[in-house]
């Protein structure tokens, strides 16, 4: 892994013979080279010849009418003159490389470790760079966040750098219409501003900030804040976590981050957590972590246990899980929290327990049941056990959860905390209402909006959208020119994560650079340049201000080492025991001591963020709208989740059409119904519903639909993370097609049956204790005959023999892997009428399966690549030779010789095989790699395949290679030191993603090689081996680790599915 | 009409000359000016037709074939349904032509010219499908083993490359056979031709037919060896195309009684669609005497054996799906009867085996127009069978993830609609311009032929 800081390439460029400013023709030096003896002599003739070298011909022509001949000439000069700007070369911009330096080998990629920032956390990333553009992210193996994996929005964000709607100029508004301006124009104006505050001391001045955790961005704050000691700086994001924050203010007295040690906890327990989730802190991490500790080879599997409402992935793995509303946690926490106390040893210091909470649902034998096995494991793994809370959870919750853990002795074993000094003293939304009545009270005069999109964003009863104008001087920085940037005076483009310098933290405080791969495509500018430019810099420099923030890297030995490993060692913050505070009674209303499920009028509504678009930010990104969200499959769209039995009982079908009422307000959404929801809750995920997001979010102003329904309508600041006494109406199934890649609960009784009956082979599962007894138990769940063939296999696999290995009990279903194929293969967008047609492209897709009664469904994720099968079906069927076995066991698609009769995917039982039914790259993007255009921005977009990937065109098959690329990639490299290729050595773009190596791919020839040993394990299947196809990719049977308490004496499960 | 009291399979009355009015009545279709109106309704409907074909295929090409409805997992959708159902249709000429001929079936003679021009004009229709279905439709010489510069090389192993032998042999015997047999015939128009163009263009097409004996020995010699080249393409190109679905893996397609099924269903369908021509075509061209009712109680009682047949292997695939124990078999043809496309089966079981029941009636049988519903309702049947077998066992199939349902477009039904529009403007072409009935023959069958049969 190497990299490369810009001041070196700077340096290389600098030592460049800087292009000389062209001798004006009034010089009258002779020259030391020359064209003609004219010019040698500088006579007359020549020196007016040279000054009417590029003026006569506009003068000759008259301009209203020059032929078509003429135009073009003029317009080649104009342009050649435009072009000589930028001949002058900066020290302080990175260009792209004329000359190749030292050491780098053009058409090559290298990697550059950065840090992506959402939401105050920093995932530390690899960024792969093709002569000088990012194609590719990965994970950084050694940032304590990503563990070596990215998410699937990490994925996506390259797609996003060369998203061709993000702004491109600084935008006024200024007098009422929109214009195109600059940013010295913009300099002016501001400056000018910000100095009539300075006498006042920046009374009149608000900051609404993102949260962010980069210390430079806080060293601008500080300075800036210092400038103007009257101004305010307010932080504001609509997925807030105010929980975590207040729950462990309440515990602690101080704000806290809690960090979980899931290795050390043999019992886990998630109170409405995605804990595995990308967007929960750590969440990579945390996936990485959990599952680890399931291998069933090891003997030992920690136990998970899930209550939650809507089932989340941490749900989809648990042991088992427990469908409750989310509003009814609180009363559950205390429950623990007074029967956990009644039997550990006292312990007096830590106060008072709880009182058992009269809750209805408490009742319900199911829930009873479960409460009771529940306390009882917890009690048996005192110091072994963990018990998470949600981040939406109120702050009650998190300081019971606090308290638990330290009464079951986890807290240093299983529990650790930080102090949190980033914590804001107030909530954001709390932050945002005063901002807003400040700015109807006409007291702001410059509000600056340094990134987000809070018009859009902002609780439904705080008018903040409409108040932005109140405000002398408003200026909105961001990616897009968004919902908030169409009510400011001024909209600044800003840089993206890999046009810009800056510094992020981890979770628990790990300090990453951000390191740019590009220069600004659109000349946007990060937070912390813009701060500098107000303070008094005319052209700030990040990267000065990134060095000047951390004395510590000053050297140049640090800096780099810093730059190339991605983080800062020891950066971490220090780990504390904070004291536990008693934790008062908490107050429990009527709905959170109400019995399962609930009528309409008592409904719950939990808002959490999108897992693609989080809070809408990245809804014009085509790739996350595109991806199969992990549980409904569906794409394009949001959807209210509802439980079959709350559905049935409200008369709401799968796909109608819902109106959702929270107090007044009122919002028309899609509904599905989600197997294992609880009954009485609905969740709809936040961010869509854009209007002004671009092309492919909705763009109202040139007639784009928004993608799905804006879930902001009804969020206010009463019931902000999960409003009560909620109400639907349902207007029944609208025209409306759901563009879903799996749909198992509408394909009838029939196909119901089917499913349920051969599930138990597809996806086979079992228990530690049927696999302790029985290693083999895979084996015997599909009887078939001996698999015989007619022919001897016709390629004896002499030399590499590749293969993967899918661990079922690692899988989350995060989807990651798919977007990460979508990168890595050019793999096209379809759009969501050819997705509801059954034409997405997605080479590797995750398949979702329910298992057991909808009200108490039990998820299984899938996921599905090719299968490289040695007696393939497709290969025998293709009548043009389009798709070949390789020597090393590949099924080679050849695209040049591809028809397209779509025989091979009719053949293919496992249906993984992609057809571009139209010219989709050029039909939805609007362009490939082979389409010659002049559209700058078409360019732009182009800049995004991979090199190394064909780009298909319309009319052939195409399918999972097993990124047959970085094969010869690695086998070039080991062959040019003449060298055996080592086993990991090559990583197949979902395996290198995957956050919890559940996908290992390797060599079935190399004995040693992880993935050989995977396929030797004895819970490893191949999926329907039994028709003789000799798949190479092999799954391993998922292994639970019920608690006996809770498994009813039964017959071998596996034989019911 | 002094014509259509004489029946040329009867004893002629008295004084009649028996040859001179088939002559007559057959080959002033082709001479006169001025075809019945129903011939320029018809030419007319099938022209718009016609239209709309190309331009439905046109834009499938201009645009890719995602116009269509087909989808992932049903990437085969109409065109290869298309496929499928023509080339069916096409059987029963070649059996009419051929297999009935080496068995001395002496009635084919009046039916056979029309069914083997339906051959042909069915396999037209047929070849284009394949050809249009594909993702890049200006490449199918891909399929053709023509040595090239890029040193490609079809796959034999895979049937749609058998399919490409398979029909084009057929394609090439039906059009000799065809043309043939038209020679005799061909000179008679030639030397009944009142202008020259006709005399011209009839000649060069009768290659020199004078008619006599020697030619006459040479002629059925070399009737007889295509006839006997073409029976076994009765039962190879059905069974070869039935090879694209029986050797794939799918359930519901692999199955091995799919060829003699094929086989029968597509003789089945045939005949339905020689009856639904042919009845008209009696009606309009006067040909009432020439193709009797006999005729078509005869082809009645084909398409009821053939769709008993056809009746038989549905029934014998459930028992397969049952006796074989496959979970994946079983639910293929529970889902194909019950499952979402339900609909479609049950069309297909009324039309094919429920209503050609009907037939057993004997009045029901020798009514032209109660043949003619009847051959109407077995066409539909047919297709929906093709659709039942490609549409409902794709939808479904192994993994439950993957499971689709094809819903077609309007392009998809304007092709599909369009096809008959080619269909019907080459069969009224040929009914306008060639000799719909074979003259020679029918003549050669005739009782007046015979005229002294009793007394030997």
């Amino acid at each position: 892994m190497s990299s490369i800081d810009a001041k070196k390439r700077l340096s290389i460029l600098s030592n460049a013979p800087a292009a000389s400013p062209s001798s004006s023709a009034g010089d009258t030096a002779k020259p030391t080279y020359w064209r003609s003896l004219a010019e040698l002599e500088q006579s007359p003739e020549f020196l007016e010849f040279a000054a009417r070298e590029f003026a006569a011909p506009l003068e000759q022509e008259p301009p209203n009418s020059p032929g078509r001949r003429r135009f073009m000439q003029i317009m080649g000069a104009s342009m050649s003159l435009a072009g000589l700007d930028a001949c002058r070369w900066r020290e302080d911009k990175i260009l792209p490389l004329s000359r190749r330096p030292e050491g780098t080998i053009p058409g090559t990629s290298r990697y550059f470790a950065t840090a992506m920032e959402l939401n105050g956390n920093a995932v530390g990333l690899y960024a792969s760079s093709y002569d000088g553009r990012p194609t590719k992210i990965e994970g950084n193996p050694s940032h304590p966040d990503s563990l070596g994996a990215a998410s699937a929005y990490h994925q996506a964000s390259v797609l996003g750098l060369y998203d061709p709607d993000r702004s491109d100029s600084v935008v006024t508004h200024a007098g009422g219409a929109r214009k195109t301006s600059s940013w010295a124009e913009f300099g002016k104006v501001a400056g000018a501003a910000l100095t009539a505050q300075r006498a006042a001391g920046g009374a009149g001045v608000r900051v609404l900030a993102e949260r962010s955790s980069s210390p430079t961005l806080a060293e601008q704050k500080r300075r800036f804040l210092a400038a103007f000691p009257a101004a305010k700086w307010v932080t504001f994001e609509p997925i807030a976590n105010d929980g975590p924050r207040a729950g462990s203010a309440l515990a602690f007295g101080r704000a806290h981050r809690t960090h979980y040690a899931f290795e050390a906890a043999q019992v886990i327990v998630t109170l409405d957590a995605d804990v595995v989730h990308p967007t929960f802190p750590a969440g990579l991490a945390n996936a990485r972590v959990i599952t680890k500790g399931r291998a069933p080879e090891a003997g030992e599997m920690s136990r998970v246990y899930a209550i939650e409402s809507a089932v989340t992935l941490t749900g989809g793995i648990s042991d088992h899980r427990l469908a409750l509303r989310s509003s009814a946690i609180k009363a559950l926490a205390a429950y623990l929290d007074s029967a956990i106390s009644a039997k550990a040893s006292p312990l007096p210091e830590f106060g008072a327990a709880q009182a058992a909470p009269a809750a209805e649902f408490l009742k319900d034998a199911k829930v009873a049941k479960f409460v009771e096995a529940l306390v009882g494991d917890l009690l048996a793994n005192v110091g072994r056990s963990v018990i998470v809370p949600g981040q939406h959870q109120p702050a009650e919750v998190h300081a019971l959860v606090h308290r638990l853990n330290a009464l079951l002795g986890n807290v240093g074993r299983t529990v650790f905390y930080t102090e949190d000094t980033a914590a804001e003293a107030t909530s954001d939304v709390v932050a945002l209402k005063a901002l807003t009545d400040e700015l109807n009270a006409g007291t702001v005069d410059t509000l600056l909006i340094l990134g987000g999109n809070p018009a859009f964003t902002a609780p439904a009863d705080i008018p903040f959208a409409d108040a932005i104008g109140k405000a002398k001087n408003s200026i909105h920085l961001s990616l897009y020119e968004d919902e908030t940037s169409e009510r400011v005076g001024w909209h600044l483009p800003a840089a993206h994560y890999l046009e810009s310098w800056g510094d992020a933290q981890a979770f628990d405080g790990t300090l990453s650079i951000v390191q740019p791969l590009i220069a600004p495509l659109h000349g946007g500018k990060s937070s912390i340049e813009l701060l500098a430019m107000l303070l008094g810099n005319a052209e700030p420099n990040a990267l000065e201000l990134v060095r000047a923030t951390h004395p510590d890297l000053s050297g140049e030995h640090p800096w780099r080492k810093a730059l190339a490993a991605g983080i800062v060692e020891g950066t971490a913050a220090a780990r504390v025991t904070p004291k536990l505070n008693p934790v008062p009674a908490v107050t429990l209303g009527e709905h959170e001591l109400a019995g399962l499920g609930g009528q309409n009028g008592k409904l719950e509504l939990l808002f959490t963020a999108d897992p693609k678009i989080i809070d809408g930010r990245f809804a014009n990104n085509a790739w996350l709208q595109e991806l199969p969200e992990s549980l409904t499959k569906l794409t394009w769209d949001n959807a209210v989740f509802i439980s079959p039995r709350t559905a049935k009982e409200l008369g709401v079908n799968d796909a109608d059409s819902i109106t959702v009422s929270v107090g007044s307000r009122q919002v028309t959404l899609l509904a599905l119904i989600a197997p294992g929801h609880a009954d009485g809750s609905l969740r709809i995920t936040l961010g869509y519903g854009r209007k002004s997001a671009g092309h492919i979010g909705g763009l109202v102003s040139e007639n784009i639909d928004p993608v799905g329904g804006n879930a902001y309508l009804v969020r206010s600041s009463e019931g902000y993370e999960i409003a009560t006494g909620v109400s639907v109406q349902s207007h029944g199934t609208v025209n409306y097609r759901v563009s879903s890649t799996q749909d198992i609960y509408t394909v009838g009784d029939i196909g119901q049956q089917g499913t349920q009956e051969r599930l138990p082979e597809l996806v086979r599962e079992g228990t530690l204790e049927e696999f302790k007894k029985k290693p083999d138990f895979v084996e015997e769940i599909v009887e078939h005959n001996p698999l015989l063939s007619l022919w001897v296999p016709p390629v004896s696999y002499d030399g590499h023999k590749w293969g993967m290995s899918i661990d079922l009990n690692k899988c989350i279903g995060c989807s990651a892997c798919v977007t990460a194929c979508q990168a890595e293969n050019n793999i096209p967008v379809v759009g969501k009428e050819n997705v509801a047609k059954g034409r997405e492209m997605l080479w590797l897709r995750v398949d979702r399966y329910y298992k057991g009664e909808p009200e108490d469904a039990e998820v299984s994720f899938q996921p599905i690549p090719c299968q490289q099968c040695e007696n393939a079906p497709c290969e025998q069927v293709c009548p043009v030779g389009a798709t070949m076995h390789s020597h090393e066991g590949l099924n080679d698609m050849v695209y040049n010789r591809c028809i397209g009769t779509r025989y091979c995917s009719n053949n293919c039982p496992y249906k993984v095989r992609r057809f571009n039914y139209f010219n989709y790259n050029l039909d939805t993007i609007g362009i490939t790699p082979y389409t010659p255009t002049d559209d700058p921005k078409a360019k732009v977009k182009a800049m995004v395949f991979n090199p190394e990937v064909t780009v298909r065109s319309r009319g052939v098959m195409e399918k999972c290679t097993f990124c047959v690329q970085r094969i010869q990639n690695v086998k070039i490299k080991a062959k040019n030191v003449k060298r055996p290729i080592e086993d990991g050595e090559i990583k197949t773009a979902c395996q290198q993603t995957c956050p919890t190596g559940a996908i290992v791919f390797g060599d079935l020839n190399d004995g040693k090689a992880e993935v050989t040993g995977l396929h030797k394990l004895s819970r490893s299947y191949a999926l329907l081996g039994e028709l003789n196809n000799r798949p190479r990719v092999q799954y391993l049977a998922r292994i639970k680790n019920p608690n006996p308490a809770l498994t009813p004496a039964q017959a071998p499960k596996t034989e019911q599915g | 009409m002094a014509i259509s009291d004489v029946n040329p399979f009867e004893a002629p009355p008295k004084g009649a000359n028996m040859f001179a009015q088939i002559t007559d009545n057959v080959s002033r279709i082709a001479e006169t000016d001025k075809p019945p109106r129903a011939w320029y309704i018809a030419f007319g409907f099938a022209q718009i037709l016609l239209i709309i074909f190309f331009s439905s295929l046109g834009y499938v090409v201009w645009n890719g074939i995602g116009a269509w409805g087909n989808m992932m997992p049903v990437a085969w959708g109409f065109p290869i349904v298309n496929f499928v159902f023509w080339i069916g249709i096409g059987h029963a000429g070649t059996l009419i032509s051929a297999v009935l001929f080496l068995f001395r079936q002496n009635w084919r003679t009046a039916i056979n010219r029309f069914a083997e021009a339906m051959t042909i004009f069915a396999v037209v229709c047929a070849g284009i499908f394949p050809g249009m279905h594909i993702g890049r439709p200006w490449l199918p010489y891909y399929m053709f083993p023509i040595p090239n510069q890029m040193d490609m090389w079809p796959q034999f192993r895979s049937p749609l490359e058998w399919d490409v032998f398979a029909v084009s042999t057929y394609a090439t015997v039906s059009i000799l056979f065809w043309y043939m047999g038209m020679i005799p015939d061909f000179a008679t128009f030639r030397d009944r031709a009142t202008t020259t163009a006709r005399r011209v263009a009839y000649g060069i097409v009768a290659m020199g037919w004078r008619g006599s004996s020697r030619q006459w020995h040479v002629y059925e010699r070399a009737y007889l060896i295509l006839a006997a080249l073409a029976t076994p393409l009765v039962l190879s190109v059905h069974s070869v195309v039935s090879f694209d679905f029986a050797t794939a893996q799918l359930p519901g397609w692999h199955a091995t009684i799919f060829p003699p099924y094929f086989v029968a269903g597509a003789i089945f369908g045939g005949f339905a669609m020689v009856v639904t021509l042919a009845v008209p075509a009696r009606q309009f061209f006067g040909l009432k005497r020439i193709i009797t009712i006999r005729h078509l109680e005869l082809m009645n009682k084909v398409i009821m054996a053939t769709g008993l047949i056809v009746g038989y292997a549905y029934g014998m695939e459930f028992f397969i799906a049952w006796y074989s124990g496959g979970k994946y078999e079983q639910f293929t043809f529970i889902n194909r009867a019950f499952g979402p496309y339900a609909w479609a089966y049950w069309t297909m079981i009324s039309c094919n085996v429920i209503l050609p029941q009907l037939h057993w009636i004997p009045k029901f049988r020798q009514n032209p127009w109660c043949t003619l519903a009847i051959g109407l309702v077995v066409n539909v049947g047919m297709w929906f069978e093709r659709f039942v077998i490609i549409c409902t066992s794709l939808s479904r199939d192994f993994l439950p993830s993957s499971w689709g349902y094809f819903v077609p477009t309007p392009v998809d039904l304007a092709t599909l609609g369009g096809s008959f529009g080619l269909f019907f403007t080459l069969f009224l072409l040929f009914c306008r311009y060639l000799p719909m009935v074979a003259m020679a023959e029918v003549k050669a069958f005739s009782p007046a032929a015979h005229s002294h049969a009793d007394h030997h």
